[in-house]
């Protein structure tokens, strides 16, 4: 390859990195304070519903994720981290869900015929009425899962320029001496 | 009841006056709370609340030292004040006393329910029940599933008896089902209280009764509030409200129908208490909430309540002064342990 093709795209490269840098920063900081507002927010809700109502005693051990991390791979061998809701199962298979029910009510009735396990909110777990500052920790919480999957997706593919750039470079030094 | 409450009201109650005037008058000043403030590490917290009337409180504690130790701790120091009033009382003192632990059982019940619908141990929630509100049948009540069960099973024996009239039912105990016992549990409650110190009349009626009515307010307020958005329907939403207040019964009606806080605010500007509350909300997440509005008011109320004598209000009024120190000393806890001190002096002081 020519040397000034060769430095044109070390140069958009660069470039490229530089503002995948500058976007991963900028990200960091939302997500920093994102989660310091929602702890915060946790702290209000605490103070209006009571200190023990808001705490270790009101989730269980064991959770359903709300939110499952998907990765894809992009064309140029990149990957990409998605945010998916885990589907809910379908009617046919009786026997998970059945014991799913099971499992919440604790009782061998007949399963209801309306819907099957949602994915319960985890506001219901500090009960149905809830003020309004633990609903703002949730939605600060939830806007940080979203920049942590950006900024995972963003470092990859700053590791990626970075290395690409490494090559680019050893490129260009084996062609120096040679035009030189 | 009894007319002319200073005749005969030091023969059974003065001691337990005079001892809790002295109480009060151990409550954090300004002072203290600026001292508080201005720590830097929950060390800092515990040491300057050695200098007060909480002393040593904190000194068994291993480290770290946590906010939930500190409250915990805080709790246990209020229920032993509370034990002692409440052992050495006479009738209908004694009453009084019982109905104000009532909404702690109610309370520790429903954190027991709750806990159960988790799959948390009966242990590990006893630990961290309000020590005011425990009686015997507690590590019953989760094998309780519906209410009709809870009743009969468990809390048949116990003061809170009298208030599940209507909250029977076969419905199985789920978030919301517990959520409605609960807010139908504290609404008995809190118009049986009222109608107790009705009957007692004299002084204790003239400060306790505009407290309850204020409360049984206040929680339709919050009911409403906090209804927005969920499942909860209008018609369901209007069995919660207590009947024992000012709102009681054309305001009520109208919150019952309201949607959002505008029109919350529309049917509290009906009634003079109440605009100059609503008024102080501040809008966004900038100003007060309505959960600090009210709890300055409550405050106010309480601190009233000590310009007259002879009467059982001062007992209660105390409990509810101490609580909101510990939530204010909890608040700053959290703002130092968090490190985020902007509204760090969103406290209410109290002297």
């Amino acid at each position: 390859m020519a040397a000034p093709d060769l430095r044109a795209e070390v140069d958009s490269l660069l470039l490229q990195l530089l503002q995948d840098l500058e976007e991963l920063e900028a990200k960091r900081a939302a997500l920093n304070s994102r989660v310091e507002e929602g702890w915060f927010s946790l702290s209000k809700a605490r103070y209006a519903m009571g200190a023990k109502s808001v705490g270790p005693l009101q989730y269980a051990s064991r959770m359903e994720p709300q939110v499952c991390v998907y990765i894809s791979e992009a064309q140029d061998g990149l990957q990409k981290f998605w945010l998916v809701r885990p589907s809910a199962q379908t009617p046919e298979e009786v026997g998970p869900r059945e014991a799913a029910l099971r499992r919440r009510k604790g009782l061998t009735g007949t399963p209801e015929p309306e819907s099957f396990p949602a994915l319960q909110d985890p506001l219901n777990w500090f009960g149905i009425l809830v003020p309004h500052s633990l609903r703002q920790a949730q939605a600060s919480f939830r806007e940080g899962l979203q920049l942590a999957a950006d900024m995972a997706s963003l470092q990859i593919r700053i590791d990626w320029g970075r290395s690409q750039l490494r090559g680019l470079q050893e490129k260009l030094k084996q062609l120096e001496p040679e035009s030189a | 009841m009894l007319e002319g409450a200073e005749f005969y009201f030091n023969v059974d109650h003065g001691y337990l006056e005079g001892l809790v005037r002295g109480c009060k008058a151990g409550l954090l000043t300004q002072q203290d709370y600026i001292n508080l403030v201005q720590c830097e590490t929950l060390e800092d917290v515990k040491i300057h609340l050695q200098t007060t009337d909480y002393g040593n409180f904190l000194a068994n504690q291993t480290n770290p030292l946590t906010v939930s130790k500190i409250d915990t701790e805080m709790r246990k120091k209020l229920c032993r004040e509370f034990e002692y009033f409440r052992n050495h009382s006479l009738e209908p003192l004694s009453t009084f006393f019982t109905y104000m632990t009532c909404s702690y059982m109610i309370d520790n019940v429903i954190l027991l329910m709750n806990g159960s619908l988790q799959k948390k141990s009966v242990k590990e929630i006893l630990v961290k029940c309000h020590p005011l509100g425990r009686f015997t049948e507690m590590e019953a009540v989760n094998i309780a599933e519906t209410p009709s069960d809870l009743f009969n099973a468990v809390l048949v024996e116990t003061p809170l008896a009298p208030f599940f009239q209507d909250c029977m039912s076969e419905n199985i105990l789920d978030e919301l089902n517990i959520e409605l016992l609960h807010n139908k549990l504290y609404k008995s409650y809190l118009e049986a209280f009222y109608k107790f110190c009705k009957n007692h009349g004299d002084v204790t009626a003239e400060i306790m009764c505009p407290i309850l009515e204020f409360e049984a307010d206040r929680r339709a307020f919050i009911i409403t509030l906090n209804s927005f958005g969920t499942e909860l329907s209008k018609e369901d939403r209007e069995t919660l409200y207590p009947t024992c207040g000012k709102l009681y019964p054309e305001g009520l009606c109208l919150l019952a129908q309201a949607e959002d806080f505008d029109q919350m605010r529309r049917v509290a500007d009906h009634y003079g208490v109440y605009k100059p509350l609503f008024d102080a909300v501040g809008g966004g997440s900038g100003g007060k909430t309505l959960e600090d509005v009210f709890y300055e008011r409550e405050v106010q109320m309480n601190v009233l309540a000590f310009n007259r004598q002879f009467h059982y209000g001062v007992f209660y009024a105390y409990t509810k002064l101490k609580e909101q120190e510990m939530r204010n000393i909890v608040w700053i806890a959290e703002c130092i342990s968090q490190r985020h001190r902007t509204k760090i002096n969103s406290y209410i002081p109290i002297l």
